[in-house]
């Protein structure tokens, strides 16, 4: 009956094939609840075929664990543009709970967005990009010869990579964890891409693509190698990834691509009208503070780091047009509030962004 | 001026962000349309076309994080246009229009 409260109302309304076409052609609110209701309804559908009537002992408690959605999982669609530039592509090639396909792209993918969910949920409660169980969509092989990741409002896209200079998008977990990264952004402080705020926002999508490549691996603060894009060149570049938060400026030096441009400092803050004001290059800015006060704290840097850092992403003080100062005063007072004004923690944030010239 | 088989015209191509944003890559690239085969010089004309290329009112190119921004010009048969295009390219014609140029610039392109 629908007449109890329910999350997911349709899911005892509406027959599993219009459940599925929903899943295929709907909004992506409903496409989300049919989904869930196609992965619920199953077992709700056996238990009831099964316990007509009243019921007791283990039973019962099957059946009443079938009628509740306990912890989030996500709802992952993959698809493939087949080397043409449309997304999203036109065919759906993996979707959530299904096997392995034997494309690389395809469940590197699938897997890159598990992974990702799984550190908003396990880390910090947060239920997929909107907190609301938004499904995770992605489009690979994209366009051919195409050297880029970017988040366009509802998806992940991934190219292939030109295969001289760039392997596929999808082999860096890490790549993946900073699009969808940009999904929270987007919805939560609302970073405006261009400067300051811009380049805030491109640290922020860095710190938590490391972070869900940390945690996939299992690495602490000391071991994880804090490298953007690593496997993402080919091996005829000079260089080991795109961006190091350790050390910015250094993740690669190659005839062709030229050298790291990234600072490490404010005294190198680069002004520049290419690049959305240099949104790529003055990450490495906020993302050294990140690596600093990570290291500092100590033990796995999602935990009381990325903590840090996610809350103030969420906190009110913390707008379109935050730069890196202001971003840095509310990471400061965040971890005050999290863990005691004079706690080493608050002390570490505050150390590291003094290091890289933030005050 | 244009010959008897189209040529005389060119496509530029510049490419600009991306989540693999290098600075040393970013530069202007210009094929000039008689170093490409008749049958690419076609398809080129006809993506144009398609596209509608030298007419379409231009749409602000808003940046998406990560999405590159592209600068397509294209001089055919004494028609000239700079275009600025921001992914995602929502319109089939014009993304195929892009993706043919850039292709076009970086197997064949100068500056």
């Amino acid at each position: 009956m629908c007449t109890l409260t329910h999350r997911h109302a349709i899911h005892c309304i509406l027959p599993p094939y219009i459940l599925s076409r929903i899943a295929e052609h709907g909004s992506p609110e409903l496409r989300g609840k049919a989904i869930r209701a196609l992965l619920v309804d199953p077992s709700i559908r056996m238990v009831r075929a099964t316990t007509a009537g009243p019921v007791i002992g283990s039973v019962a408690r099957l059946r009443s664990a079938a009628g509740n959605v306990l912890t989030p999982s996500p709802l992952r669609t993959i698809r493939d543009a087949k080397g043409k530039p449309e997304a999203p592509g036109a065919t759906v090639v993996r979707r959530e709970g299904e096997a392995p396909t034997g494309d690389p792209a395809v469940d590197e993918a699938y897997d890159g967005l598990g992974a990702t969910f799984a550190l908003y949920w396990e880390a910090y409660q947060r239920d997929s990009i909107d907190d609301a169980g938004l499904p995770l969509d992605a489009t690979v092989h994209y366009d051919q010869d195409y050297d880029n990741a970017f988040w366009d409002g509802t998806q992940m896209v991934f190219g292939d990579g030109d295969g001289e200079l760039f392997n596929r998008f999808t082999l860096a977990l890490d790549v993946i964890g900073h699009e969808l990264t940009h999904g929270v952004t987007e919805r939560e402080a609302g970073l405006a891409y261009f400067n300051q705020s811009g380049a805030l926002n491109e640290s922020i999508s860095d710190v938590f693509g490391s972070l869900v490549k940390q945690k996939a691996l299992g690495q602490d603060a000391a071991a994880a190698d804090w490298l953007i894009g690593e496997g993402l060149f080919t091996p005829k570049v000079k260089g080991s990834a795109l961006r190091s938060m350790k050390a910015p400026g250094t993740a690669y030096d190659d005839p062709v691509l030229g050298k790291d441009p990234q600072p490490a400092h404010m005294d190198d803050f680069v002004r520049t009208n290419q690049d959305n004001g240099g949104v790529h290059i003055n990450s490495g800015i906020p993302n050294r503070a990140f690596y600093l006060a990570a290291t500092a704290i100590g033990g796995n840097a999602w935990d009381r780091a990325g903590t840090i850092w996610y809350n103030a992403l969420l906190d009110p003080n913390v707008r379109a047009n935050t730069d890196f100062a202001g971003f840095a005063r509310v990471t400061v007072d965040v971890a005050g509030r999290l863990y005691g004004a004079g706690s080493a923690d608050a002390t570490a944030v505050g150390a590291a962004w003094s290091d890289v010239g933030v005050s | 001026m244009t010959d008897e088989a189209g040529c005389g015209g060119e496509a530029r191509m510049r490419v600009d962000g991306g989540f693999a944003h290098l600075p040393g890559r970013a530069s202007d690239s210009c094929v000039p349309l008689e170093r490409l085969p008749g049958d690419e010089r076609a398809e080129l004309t006809r993506l144009a076309d398609a596209a509608g290329f030298f007419d379409c009112a231009p749409e602000p190119a808003v940046a998406r994080p990560d999405a590159r921004t592209y600068t397509i010009g294209l001089t055919i048969d004494g028609r000239s246009r700079d275009l600025q295009v921001a992914e995602p390219i929502r319109d089939p014609a014009l993304a195929a229009l892009v993706s043919t140029v850039r292709r076009i610039t970086r197997e064949r392109g100068g500056v």
